[in-house]
């Protein structure tokens, strides 16, 4: 049944409502087998294990990569102002990267859901992005709070 | 099939193909539609607009004022400002359920135990109905609205003559004097029946009504149908001698709210039938403009319509060309001639599609 059916919304035509446009085909598609289905629901969730993998390595892992880079700079070179900008330069470039990255995991995630037999509409990377973010936060202020303290000078007497 | 071909089916097209498609589909949509144009209707002679919004309020407030009452069944105020309007006394006038109805009694009253009518032909198309439902013969006279051909065959069976002013078809008005000679060349015996549906669109003072003041033989019927714009409300009145008005009075009353449009009408609606004159005068220059130096033409007309004929065309090859641009037009063969078609005029949109099509046909 479509999405924007007046019974959904208390028996009120009120125009379509955001997300529930149809997917427009080129063709009708046409399924695939039951066990290739349920292979494709497998595949769907590896690529959305992946794609929330990728959208953590945003939090921690590619910020103290790119911070490790800036200090061998600073290291080699003898400029700190150097490295913070090596760093920072490489920290936005390999965003930048890792989002073209997950969009295009998600791309795949949309159409494996698809054809695993969902009617599946809009993506979910927008949705991982921001639980990352709030996991990453949350796993930093217990190691920032709790596992590592903080500076001296801000460190409880 | 290749490998990945599986899951390529399932990617959406962007936005951009879809509204392509969409736009495909809607041109493919257009150009199999067959291309509706609103029929123009130019055959009835009743006024285009609606009745002015006051006379629409007057005859509100007397349904709800009245809704529980019989209506006035002497409908004395229309009759009052209809007498005064035309220089008669209020017992020489009788309202009715529109001019039609009163000419068909009248009819009746003249015509009982048989005689002639003569009509002015052509004429009101109903006229030589009414005479036989009445039980009279009727003549038809033709004498492209003169009045001398009436009076020359004015005989002893003649009980009354029927024209109208300006004439319908023709939209030729009968001259005030024209009227007076008639009625007083045939005698008293027998009675002028002056049908002035159109002539609110007769310039003040070109009317006969005012004759009946003087002529014993001379009965007028007005309508506010036409130039009023309200024929949904049937009403008219007729002027004439007091007891003929008596007779045609209706025997049950005219309801309230046509009583009272027709009183606002009477009372303050002159503005309103100036500026419809003027409209109706208008369209006709501008008719008469586009078709100068064409085979198509008509006679001078004050009448809100048109007896178009011409050189190259029967009426019925002009009516069948403009029933194809669906424009309906009155052909001429309703009153027995093959020349003429009768157009009413409206708008100046229906003036220009009219003249359009004209042109194509010229």
């Amino acid at each position: 049944m479509a999405r924007n059916d007046p019974t959904d919304t208390g028996g009120l035509f009120i125009g379509r409502r955001p997300g529930t446009a149809p997917v427009h085909y080129a063709s009708e598609p046409e399924m695939g087998s039951p066990g290739r289905r349920r292979i494709d629901r497998a595949v769907a969730a590896f690529v959305l294990v992946v794609e929330t993998l990728v959208c953590l390595t945003l939090w921690g892992p590619q910020p103290v990569a790119w911070l490790w880079v800036g200090s061998q700079v600073d290291f080699h070179a003898g400029s700190v102002t150097l490295g913070i900008a090596v760093a920072f330069a490489g920290m936005i470039a390999s965003l930048m990267l890792t989002l073209v990255l997950a969009v295009r995991l998600d791309a795949i995630w949309k159409v494996v859901r698809r054809a695993a037999g969902y009617d599946q509409r809009e993506g979910v990377l927008s949705r991982i992005f921001v639980v990352t973010a709030i996991v990453a936060a949350v796993a930093f202020g217990c190691w920032f709070l709790i596992l590592e303290g903080p500076a001296p000078s801000l460190a409880p007497q | 099939m290749p490998r990945f071909d599986h899951y390529r089916q399932f990617q959406e097209l962007p936005p951009e193909e879809v509204s392509r498609e969409l736009r495909e589909r809607r041109d493919e949509a257009r150009a199999r539609e067959v291309v509706l144009v609103p029929e123009l209707d130019l055959a009835r002679t009743a006024w285009h607009e609606p009745p002015h919004a006051e006379a629409v309020n007057a005859a509100t407030f007397a349904l709800r004022r009245r809704m529980n009452a019989y209506p006035d069944p002497s409908a004395r105020e229309v009759r009052e400002l209809a007498a005064a309007r035309h220089g008669v006394t209020a017992d020489q006038v009788a309202v009715g359920h529109g001019a039609a109805e009163l000419l068909q009694e009248a009819c009746a009253v003249l015509l009982h135990g048989g005689g002639e009518l003569l009509v002015a032909w052509p004429g009101w198309g109903p006229l030589p109905e009414l005479a036989r439902r009445a039980g009279g013969s009727p003549v038809a006279v033709r004498g492209e609205g003169g009045i001398g051909p009436l009076a020359d065959r004015t005989g002893a069976e003649t009980r009354a003559i029927a024209l109208s002013s300006p004439n319908d078809p023709t939209g030729a008005p009968v001259a005030r004097d024209d009227v007076r000679a008639l009625c007083e060349r045939v005698g008293e015996r027998v009675c002028v029946l002056l049908d002035e549906a159109l002539a609110e669109f007769l310039e003040p003072g070109e009317d006969a009504a005012g004759l009946v003041a003087e002529l014993p033989n001379l009965l007028v019927f007005r309508t506010f149908a036409k130039a009023h714009a309200m024929a949904g409300f049937r009403i008219g009145y007729v002027l004439g001698p007091a007891e003929m008005a008596e007779r045609l009075t209706p025997s049950f009353s005219v309801n309230a709210p046509a009583q009272a449009a027709a009183a606002w009408s009477l009372e303050l609606g002159d503005a309103v039938l100036a500026r419809r004159r003027a409209a109706a005068a208008r369209e006709r220059e501008r008719l008469a403009a586009a078709l100068h130096g064409t085979a198509l033409s008509f006679p001078p007309t004050a009448a809100p319509f048109v007896w178009l004929s011409s050189a190259a065309h029967t009426g019925r090859e002009i009516a069948e060309h403009l029933g194809l641009r669906r424009i309906k037009v009155a052909p001429g063969a309703q009153w027995g001639d093959e020349r003429h078609v009768r157009i009413t005029l409206r708008d100046s949109a229906a003036t220009d599609r009219l003249i359009a099509a004209l042109r194509e046909l010229a």
